[in-house]
């Protein structure tokens, strides 16, 4: 059953926010909306799942903060090919890494994040983007050669006369830690790691 | 057209181009000396963060933080012309750019953090750069350069079938800078032509995603697959023998798992994968190891190319 939606209900002020977040892109983009439907009929996640980009506009518009806690936003690819067409110049692409920002920052979803702490780790420690060593095992399964090819990795590239090398030195290396330390970055990944190493 | 520069070029290294397919990163120096593109490489630039963003790990303020660290070191070498190899770097930086002009908020924010902790000579002036003048992929510097591409072809590989993938994040994020459109992209394929071939054109999913999708390809495999496995039954389709490309997130789907989809889809897939700048550099002689680096893929190149023939000059 649906409850009528009163004038003093505001629920435009959850639109509001997304607008004001600093990924948005499309300034009043959202409230514009006529919920066509060209977002889900060219999205990849719609294609093969249960995600649905118009609905989340739908929600959004209609103040559901419930929308961060589906598990379903988690399946965007990111493709922006909803926002490469929508007629009224809306990216659900980007609201939807909003509300994923917002579902983090109210300490939901975190066993999603924990995953992808690797490239958290090989940025603060490296100042390089690795795919996470987790990942490593399935990587192999699923692609012949390729732990072979990575340890032949230098080999390769001295033979392609490549320089510089891989690794940063040192100095550029403190530098971006400081950054991603001064932003509270490390803080927020170190919170994140404790809380789901506390549940296992 | 949109002007682009071959000088002052910052080349911006790729995390994914240097430890999966670093010929990417040999054949797009090779291809810019041969057509006498000014660029230099910086050992003091770091990673764009964007696997990191894009898996919701970093947010906009530490990735456009970092960005402007690498806007600094680009205004220190006096090269403000910033190349990028990956489509994902270059949404990200074209995004950060955009930001720390026109987002008052952002930039001081960032600035001030950068005043306070010693890093004042990273500081980011509203306009030092400028997200449509001084920000661009390789594709577009090739695209620039074609007629002088045909003049420097090598090799003739117009026996073969070749379709193009333009990547999401080249065409589709910052879509009013896309050279070649963004509801029938064809920047790849005018390059294919300056080589003396002929692509096939426009086919059914030829604007879809790779499948990468970020942590769909980790967390979310099947419905990655399922994504990745729209377009190669279409290349399929097509008997396509080249598929080329423009980001090395697509190169690795498309490679490294070729093999893997074919099995789930009970298809022999044949098609290789070429990077735009690896394309280029082979027609234009380009050796299999010492450029195009052809021993960091999956499928063997010379499953396909056998041989090589000169063209008739």
């Amino acid at each position: 059953m649906t409850t009528q939606q009163k004038i003093t209900d505001s629920p435009i002020d959850f639109a509001e926010d997304i607008i004001h977040d600093v990924k948005n892109s499309r300034e009043e983009g959202v409230l514009k909306c006529v919920q066509c439907g060209m977002c889900t009929s060219t999205c990849p996640a719609a294609r093969h799942s249960d995600y649905n980009p118009r609905e989340i506009i739908e929600r959004v518009l209609d103040g559901d903060l419930t929308i961060i806690e589906e598990d379903n936003i988690w399946n965007c690819f990111y493709c922006y090919t909803c926002h490469s067409v929508c007629p009224v110049g809306n990216s659900v692409c980007e609201v939807n890494q909003i509300l994923k920002q917002l579902a983090i920052n109210n300490e939901i979803a975190w066993d999603k994040i924990y995953e992808y702490l690797g490239f958290a780790d090989s940025y603060f420690n490296a100042a390089i983007g690795a795919i996470p060593e987790i990942f490593f095992t399935q990587i192999d399964e699923d692609v012949p050669g390729w732990w072979e090819f990575r340890q032949n990795l230098a080999d390769i590239r001295d033979e392609l006369n490549l320089d510089p090398p891989l690794l940063p030195d040192d100095d550029v290396i403190d530098e971006v830690s400081l950054i991603l330390t001064i932003t509270g970055f490390k803080e927020k990944i170190e919170k994140i790691r404790d809380s789901q190493e506390d549940i296992k | 057209m949109k002007s682009v520069p071959d000088k002052n070029i910052l080349l911006f290294r790729s995390c994914l181009v240097s430890v999966e397919y670093p010929g990417v990163e040999a054949s797009t120096k090779f291809v810019f000396d041969k057509l006498g593109v000014d660029y230099a490489i910086s050992e003091k630039q770091t990673c764009c963060t964007g696997l990191g963003y894009y898996s919701d790990v970093f947010n906009q303020l530490d990735t456009s933080a970092i960005g402007a660290r690498n806007f600094s070191v680009a205004k220190d070498l006096n090269r403000p012309n910033l190349v990028m190899m990956c489509a994902t770097c270059y949404a990200i930086n074209k995004k950060s750019v955009k930001l720390l002009n026109k987002n008052d908020e952002l930039r001081e924010e960032i600035n001030t953090l950068f005043d306070e902790n010693g890093l004042s000579h990273l500081k980011y002036e509203k306009d030092d750069l400028k997200p449509t003048e001084n920000i661009f992929h390789v594709v577009d510097i090739l695209y620039s350069k074609r007629d002088k591409i045909k003049e420097n072809i090598k090799y003739d590989l117009s026996d073969y079938k070749i379709a193009t993938h333009h990547g999401c994040h080249y065409c589709k994020v910052h879509y009013e800078d896309t050279i070649g459109g963004v509801r029938d992209p064809n920047i790849i394929d005018d390059i294919v032509e300056a080589c003396g071939c002929k692509s096939i054109g426009w086919y059914d999913h030829k604007r879809a995603t790779c499948g990468t999708g970020f942590r769909q390809r980790y967390s979310n495999p099947e419905l990655s697959f399922n994504a990745t496995a729209d377009k190669m039954n279409a290349v399929y389709d097509e008997d396509v023998d080249i598929l080329v490309h423009l980001c090395p997130n697509c190169h690795i789907q498309f490679d490294r798992y070729q093999h893997l989809i074919s099995k789930r889809e009970g298809k022999e897939y044949k098609a290789i994968h070429l990077n735009v700048a690896q394309f280029v550099a082979l027609a234009m002689g380009g050796d299999f190891d010492k450029v195009i680096g052809v021993k960091a893929h999956t499928v063997p190149i010379d499953s396909i190319i056998k041989e090589l023939k000169e063209v008739d000059k």
